[in-house]
């Protein structure tokens, strides 16, 4: 008896991810069709083309040999990504609330880092054909500071990555502590037990100011554009990326989309107090939260061009003390 | 302020880009030297697209090698064309008809359109600002089928011929009246492109002040066209050339010098020069497009400077029984090469592509010329 | 059809290396993507600066001398399949450009871009109109579709 809820508590919680995930894969297609093709007056791609279409061509390629200085590590990395992004949903469910370790704001926290350090390897380690391997003869007779250490374009954006550990994603963390302050107590089902009785937080003072905070920390960890300095086009074209090819392009293509709507998913179990569980007609919700971000997400990226340190830095600094007022709002 | 001076001697490290870069519409080599992501010094290697067209033109007939300047480069082959034309129509003393110097002004400024339109789109690409970029785009495909009406083909037009221009280029009625409508319809798209432009508070903080060019700086590294004049500096040679006596048009300049200066100064160039061709739409006089009645003899060196949409353009050759001689070509990038160098110092790595997007860069141009060393 | 081939039909990823043409081919093809007139991505076709992304390489230019390493260097880091589409009279046999030096073999021309990296697909043009690149790009599907 007992052993049987917990196995249906299980398929339950199961069930819940695949389906977020499968939805997930449409939602780089909305972002791309319906928001950004139409701000741009064009047709634009099909629904299905980049989200899920291009991750299983690039299933079928052939697995060139990376250029890396650690080709295995570098390997791993994108699908650690994966299993972090899975952890999240998975410790997002309400089967999982059962579990201290995952239930609480500091896994989701600790898991973000970890996705964020990702980045720093991938740039550390990928080696492209795109800047000094390129085969020029740059170091010759005449030529300016033949003697300087020469980087890799994704050298570049992965100390960008670093300086995003550092004070990046401030904002995001901010926004996730917002919550506590009201909920007083770090554990998920705490947090969706007192919006259950008390209302959701996003519409109190703090929670409204918070939810502003979490979507720019929302486009800073997903290095949307404005925020894309670790792989804007015009100079690290596509950064930590760069090297990745055949089946492991396709993990970091499906990642992407994967992220965007867990990350939707946490903001209504943490603003809304609704916890994803397909059993539930408030599953809905949960993937129009999801949308609601993503399209948000659209216009603005659409409309921003990316920004430079100069710019990020204020945007940031704007942001966290916002995050601030916004924590210390909910603590009085 | 007369000289930027960097911030530190520092080299941190050397970040190359190219040949092959999405900030970059043609093939060349730039290595960043920086340190924190400030750049301190650029090296530009040009050279990478060197085909040796003035060598091919050496001893061909003077009509051919009008034709093959054309392939110079795609952005301004008309002016590459014109001006080659004038060379050898000031060395023979040909008089052209008013009506074909009409045709060439209108295909000169509609050139002018479509460089500027594509200059403010790849800034904006390079801005990573895709939607402006678009919109842009999509007013320069007016213009692009303008130019293939007049013209034949989207690029490469060869418009102007020895005493005029080709009869297939000559503007009929119907032609002079699309042209007309067209005009009008890339003003309205302009104004409001600008209007948009200009308000967008992000995209303005992310120019203003970047790559900026002192006017001093500017006329020390003999910076020509817009670029200069976009450091407050009124030259334009369109005021000393015959072809544009009869029309009225001001000289744009901005004060700064910096990716805002030269991108509104585009902008506003191309409102004069919607200006100019609205004015050869409404006067272009009647009559034949070709004179043929001239002759050939040999001539000593004959030199010809045109203001193309870049900058001065200097063709120059000698006849001898009709075939070209001691072709040298100078195109306006060579000048500004200089000044994309100059204007990327001290600026973030993500600015440093857009400082050298700032001076127009065409090197696809530039890359037949030889470097004239100053000592 | 497959799952193999209805994705690939589906998600194309065309990388642009430009090898010292006149700049008119690139700029019509950056326009035939860019533009909203055109639209590449309206055929599932997208834009890609990274050679571990591309599918297909589009090639402008005669390859000029210090151009021709960087082309092969691309064109291996793409993984298979991959097809190439030579844009614009230069790529397809040199264009005014070849013959620079008569008979003498010239210097600074290694083209066509046949003779360095097998051709697939040959627009011709000078310069090649955005309607014709996205039609040699689109016409290498069957190819694409049926390559393992």
């Amino acid at each position: 008896m007992f052993s049987n809820v917990i196995s249906n508590s299980i398929v339950i919680a199961a069930i819940t991810v695949i389906v977020c995930f499968i939805i997930s894969t449409l939602l780089p297609g909305i972002e791309r069709k319906y928001i950004h093709a139409r701000i741009q007056q064009r047709i634009g791609p099909i629904l299905i083309a980049p989200g899920i279409m291009a991750p299983i061509k690039f299933m079928f390629k052939e697995n060139v040999k990376v250029e890396s200085p650690v080709p295995g590590l570098y390997k791993i990395l994108p699908i650690l990504c994966f299993i972090v992004v899975t952890c999240l949903i998975i410790a997002l469910t309400p089967q999982a609330f059962a579990i201290p370790a995952l239930s609480s704001l500091v896994a989701i926290v600790g898991l973000l880092k970890v996705e964020e350090i990702c980045y720093v390897l991938m740039g550390a380690l990928s080696k492209s054909v795109m800047s000094v391997r390129m085969p020029f003869p740059d170091q010759i007779k005449g030529a300016a500071h033949n003697n300087v250490t020469r980087s890799f374009v994704e050298d570049i954006s992965s100390r960008r990555s670093l300086r995003m550990i550092t004070y990046g994603s401030f904002p995001l963390y901010l926004a996730l502590f917002a919550p506590i302050t009201q909920a007083r107590s770090i554990f998920l089902p705490d947090i969706v037990a007192y919006q259950q009785a008390h209302g959701p937080i996003l519409f109190t003072v703090s929670g409204a100011i918070a939810a502003i905070v979490f979507f720019i920390g929302y486009m800073i960890i997903l290095n949307e554009y404005p925020f894309s300095i670790i792989k804007a086009k015009s100079d690290v074209i596509e950064g930590p990326y760069m090297e990745y090819a055949a089946k492991y392009r396709a993990i970091v293509y499906l990642t992407r989309g994967f992220f965007m709507m867990v990350l939707g998913v946490l903001f209504s179990v943490l603003f809304l107090g609704i916890p994803p569980l397909i059993t539930s007609w408030s599953f809905l919700i949960n993937i129009v939260v999801a949308l609601i971000f993503v399209f948000m997400m659209g216009i603005f990226s659409a409309f921003s061009p990316v920004f430079t340190n100069r710019q990020l830095l204020p945007t940031i600094l704007g942001t966290t003390l916002l995050g601030v007022l916004a924590v210390v709002v909910g603590l009085l | 302020m007369d000289e930027k001076v960097p911030r530190s001697n520092i080299i941190e490290t050397e970040i190359p880009m190219g040949t092959v870069h999405p900030a970059a519409l043609e093939p060349y080599r730039v290595r960043f030297f920086v340190e924190d992501e400030i750049v301190q010094e650029a090296e530009i290697t040009i050279g990478v697209n060197h085909r040796g067209i003035e060598r091919i033109m050496e001893g061909l007939p003077v009509e051919k090698a009008n034709a093959l300047t054309e392939k110079i480069c795609g952005i301004c082959s008309n002016s590459h064309i014109w001006n080659s034309c004038r060379t050898a129509e000031i060395g023979l003393g040909i008089e052209i008809p008013e009506r074909a110097t009409y045709i060439r002004v209108i295909m000169g400024e509609l050139e002018r359109l479509h460089s500027h339109f594509l200059y403010l789109a790849h800034g904006c690409e390079v801005l990573s600002h895709e939607t402006f970029s678009m919109r842009i785009f999509y007013l320069r495909e007016i213009v692009m089928e303008l130019l293939a009406m007049i013209g034949g083909n989207r690029v490469q037009y060869g418009c102007s011929v020895l005493g005029g221009v080709r009869p297939r280029c000559d503007v009929d009625e119907a032609k002079l009246l699309r042209l007309k409508n067209d005009m009008d319809a890339v003003e309205e798209g302009l104004t409001g492109f600008v209007e948009r432009f200009l308000a967008d508070s992000v995209v303005q903080s992310r120019i203003t002040g970047v790559g900026a060019l002192p006017h001093k700086q500017a006329i020390k590294l003999a910076v020509t066209g817009p670029t200069l004049r976009a450091t407050g500096v009124a030259r334009d040679l369109r005021t000393t050339m015959f072809e544009y006596d009869n029309f009225d048009f001001n000289v744009i300049t901005q004060p700064d010098g910096d990716v805002r200066s030269n991108l509104v100064m585009r902008a506003l160039e191309s409102f004069e020069s919607i200006k100019i061709i609205r004015q050869a739409i409404a006067n272009i006089p009647e009559g034949k497009v070709v004179t043929r009645d001239w002759e050939m003899f040999d001539t000593d060196i004959i030199e010809s400077y045109i203001e193309v949409p870049r900058g001065t353009l200097y063709h120059s050759y000698a006849l001898e029984s009709g075939r070209v001689r001691h072709c040298i070509i100078r195109t306006p990038s060579m000048a500004n090469i200089g000044a994309m160098k100059y204007a990327c110092i001290g600026e973030q790595l993500t600015d440093a592509q857009l400082c050298i997007v700032q001076c127009d860069p065409c090197f696809t141009c530039t890359d037949r010329a030889i470097e004239i060393i100053r000592r | 059809m497959g799952l193999k081939s209805f994705s690939r039909a589906r998600a194309i990823h065309v990388m642009l290396v430009y090898t010292g043409g006149c700049n008119g081919c690139d700029i019509e093809i950056v326009n035939s993507i860019l533009s909203p007139r055109f639209d590449a991505e309206q055929y599932n076709v997208f834009l890609t600066w990274n050679p571990r992304e591309a599918d297909v390489l589009v090639v402008t230019g005669p390859v000029t001398h210090l151009n021709r390493k960087p082309l092969e260097e691309i064109y291996k880091a793409i993984p298979n399949p991959k097809l190439v589409v030579a844009a614009g009279s230069c790529a397809l046999m040199g264009g005014v450009y070849k013959n620079c030096y008569g008979d003498i073999p010239s210097e600074e021309i290694e083209g066509p871009v046949e003779n360095i990296i097998p051709v697939d697909a040959k627009v011709p043009g000078c310069a090649v109109r955005p309607q014709d690149v996205l039609a040699g790009v689109v016409s290498l599907l069957p190819i694409l579709l049926d390559a393992d």
